[in-house]
């Protein structure tokens, strides 16, 4: 079976095993899939590499999940994040829900939800790409105003 | 350098009933109360005791000097009221002989005077001298050699007699004053009597009119002016011989057994206490002005002060009463006060404990909210890899299916699961429902205990120096000894853990500010400061992979907070960490 390539996912968790095993999960099904342990790196990646949808674990050492969310969407704010957060910090990811993530999953994650929240954010980043293209389509261009 | 304090956790205390009766189990708690009531016996003794001493002490001194005052002013009025008795007596006698001697005088004025009186004119005087008083027995005159010529009363024989060589005739003659009363003498009729006798000169010569008196009379005259009950009076001349007294006394005794001193210008009337017939008595004497008789007038000591006798018996009485009920309201009150006092602390005593389960039980929420986050991940894992797993099955994936494969996946599975396992067990420790068995515990015993385990098994091979300086004689801690053990062997491996290569690890006891310190140091990496603060956060390690669940220290912390105590620790990267554990003297032992 000739496999459809997807969009570019990033994730990120400094839980090797689990970001390894989800990653294949999501490969196994069309998706390109960037990985990052820290939050340091996930930006490196943003950067060189941008992804369409980040998966972002919350609890790291390092620099914080929220911190590293602030920051992806400083350097391109079309990108969706989606947070992988525990019980104890659903709070926190309801709150980032209000800065601007897509959404938030808890551990441990189901690949189907999963699967459904990667296609539901990239879709909206599709749209808000389309709007800004059309907003800057519409806008007068400075130089040719008389 | 930090510190870190485990009474700086928050505490949640909700505490169900079936906790507060819980801790009403508690061993320890049954062993301290025992304590407080010892503790309040001997305060509520010592109290009522030192109240009782502090208040009856200064009473009674009090009491005493004002009883001494008391009954020396009563003694002072008893005198002087008995000397007054025998001034005025006296003043009474004086009076009357004054009054006897001017009427024999005044026959000498008589009209009908002459130095050679007839019968008739005698018998006259007689009459006269009666109608003044009828003390007077007769009368007599007597020539300048002192014999009788002329004599009137119920002994004519007398007429004639000779009185010259009679003591009062004589005194008479020798004498300066122109009077003389006799002592008392039965002279030639062998009746008592008195005599008194005038002088007058006519011609150069001496002529003497002489009367006798009855000595019943005067008595009866002492009696008579005798003012208070139980006052006897009587009269003595100069060598003690009763002239006047009671005939009762008389009958036993000639002479008085008091003679007071001589009459001087400036002491004629005094008072004396003395024994007669072993009765305490009072004495007032006055030495009277017409002869040198004195007055005695005498008083049982128990009947002059039968008025401070009985006021002291009130006071004595009305003292014994009040401090009686002083001590009885003292002994209530502090009975009172202590009983309440006792009630308080054994409410504070339980609402510590309850305070101290509670604390216990939030640490505990505490971790599991931990570990339920710890768990989260190897799940995370688990079904990740199932996943994994199950797309490797799935025909459309194409992926590589065969046993290795999936064993493969198992493996990291069944690595999660272990994992999990490892927290859960950690978990089973600290939530152990099993009853506290609290008892008294020496802690050098308990480092020791520690200590010798350790080394046969974590410690064995390492090139660790182990250093103990514990201090003799520390007060024992109300403590479960397994837990007390586990704060040490955690801190201990810890120490252990920090140490690379070789080092030193010390670990001193002592007493601080009415707790125990055990101070546990090692020449070890040392802490950096950030990682500091989250030392005794459950699942918080540095030991990196899966050599330590970061479970150890929290698990310290949580126990040494139940005992009431805090860890404080002073680290510094290179050199080392020490961790010191004081834990409050929470073994009941009274003030001393």
């Amino acid at each position: 079976m000739e496999k459809q390539t997807k969009f570019k996912i990033l994730l990120v968790d400094d839980e090797e095993i689990f970001r390894e095993a989800t990653a294949r999960q999501l490969r196994v099904r069309g998706f390109t899939v960037l990985t990052a342990d820290s939050g340091e790196t996930a930006l490196d990646l943003v950067r060189t590499d941008p992804p369409e949808v980040v998966l972002l674990d919350q609890e790291m050492p390092g620099m914080h999940g929220s911190d590293t969310f602030i920051a992806i969407k400083e350097i391109d704010p079309l990108i969706e994040v989606i947070m992988l957060t525990g019980n104890t910090s659903v709070e926190n990811a309801l709150e980032l829900m209000k800065l601007g993530t897509f959404d938030y999953l808890m551990k441990p994650v189901n690949i189907d939800e999963l699967l459904y929240k990667v296609e539901d954010a990239h879709a909206r980043k599709q749209l808000n790409e389309r709007k800004q293209q059309r907003d800057s389509n519409s806008r007068p261009d400075k130089d040719s105003l008389p | 350098m930090r510190v870190w304090d485990a009474r700086l956790l928050q505490d949640n205390l909700p505490a169900g009933k079936q906790r507060t009766e819980h801790i009403y189990d508690y061993a320890g708690s049954e062993e301290n109360r025992k304590q407080i009531n010892k503790h309040f016996d001997r305060l509520q003794t010592r109290l009522i005791l030192g109240l009782i001493l502090g208040f009856l002490l200064p009473n009674a001194l009090l009491s005493a000097y004002f009883h001494f005052q008391f009954t020396h002013t009563l003694k002072n009025s008893a005198i002087l009221s008995l000397e007054a008795v025998a001034d005025n007596q006296k003043n009474a006698l004086d009076l009357y002989l004054r009054e006897r001697i001017a009427n024999i005088y005044n026959l000498f004025r008589s009209p009908d005077f002459t130095l050679h009186p007839p019968q008739e004119v005698m018998e006259g005087y007689l009459r006269t001298l009666r109608h003044y008083h009828d003390g007077f027995v007769d009368v007599g005159f007597l020539d300048p050699q002192g014999v009788q010529t002329g004599y009137a009363g119920p002994t004519p024989e007398l007429l004639g007699s000779d009185y010259s060589d009679e003591p009062w005739f004589q005194r008479l003659m020798q004498g300066n004053k122109n009077h003389v009363i006799s002592d008392s003498h039965p002279g030639v009729r062998d009746t008592e009597y008195f005599t008194v006798a005038v002088r007058q000169i006519f011609f150069d010569k001496v002529y003497v009119l002489r009367a006798t008196l009855d000595p019943d009379k005067l008595y009866m005259l002492l009696r008579s002016t005798v003012q208070g009950s139980n006052v006897e009076s009587a009269l003595i001349n100069a060598q003690g011989q009763y002239q006047v007294v009671d005939p009762k006394i008389s009958f036993i005794s000639k002479s008085s057994a008091f003679i007071p001193p001589p009459e001087s210008p400036d002491q004629s009337v005094g008072i004396h206490e003395l024994d007669i017939d072993d009765i305490p008595t009072l004495v007032a004497y006055a030495w009277l002005t017409e002869t040198p008789w004195a007055l005695l007038v005498s008083q049982p000591l128990s009947v002059a002060q039968a008025g401070m006798y009985r006021a002291r018996l009130i006071l004595t009485i009305s003292l014994l009463c009040i401090s009686l009920v002083i001590s009885g309201v003292i002994f209530y009150t502090i009975r009172r006060l202590i009983n309440d006092a006792r009630r308080m602390t054994t409410k504070g005593q339980q609402l510590q404990e309850m305070l101290a389960h509670a604390s216990k039980l939030a640490s505990i929420g505490e971790l599991a909210a931990g570990v339920a986050h710890e768990i989260n991940n190897p799940l995370a894992i688990i079904m990740a890899t199932s996943g994994v797993i199950r797309d490797m099955l799935n025909p459309e994936f194409e992926l590589d299916h065969s046993p290795e494969a999936i064993n493969k996946e198992l493996a990291v599975i069944d690595s999660a699961a272990t994992r999990a396992k490892g927290i859960t067990k950690k978990l089973q420790e600290m939530g152990k429902t099993r009853m506290p068995q609290a008892e008294p515990c020496d802690i050098n015993v308990q480092v020791e205990t520690v200590l010798n385990r350790l080394k046969k098994v974590e410690l064995r091979g390492k090139s660790i120096d182990i250093q103990l300086h514990l201090a003799p004689n520390l007060p024992p801690i109300l403590a479960e000894p397994e837990p007390l053990r586990q704060v040490f062997n955690n801190i201990l491996l810890n120490a252990a853990d920090a140490i690379d290569d070789k080092g030193t690890i010390t670990i001193s006891t002592g007493v601080r500010e009415n707790a125990v310190a055990i101070t546990i140091s090692d020449t070890g990496r040392g802490i950096a400061p950030e990682n500091l603060e989250r030392i005794f956060h459950p699942f918080f390690t540095t030991k990196g992979g899966h050599h330590g669940t970061g479970l150890g220290l929290s698990i310290a912390a949580s126990i040494v907070k139940y005992l009431g105590g805090v860890i404080k620790v002073n680290s510094t990267v290179g050199k080392g960490s020490a961790f010191t554990v004081l834990l409050p003297n929470n073994y009941y032992c009274p003030l001393t």
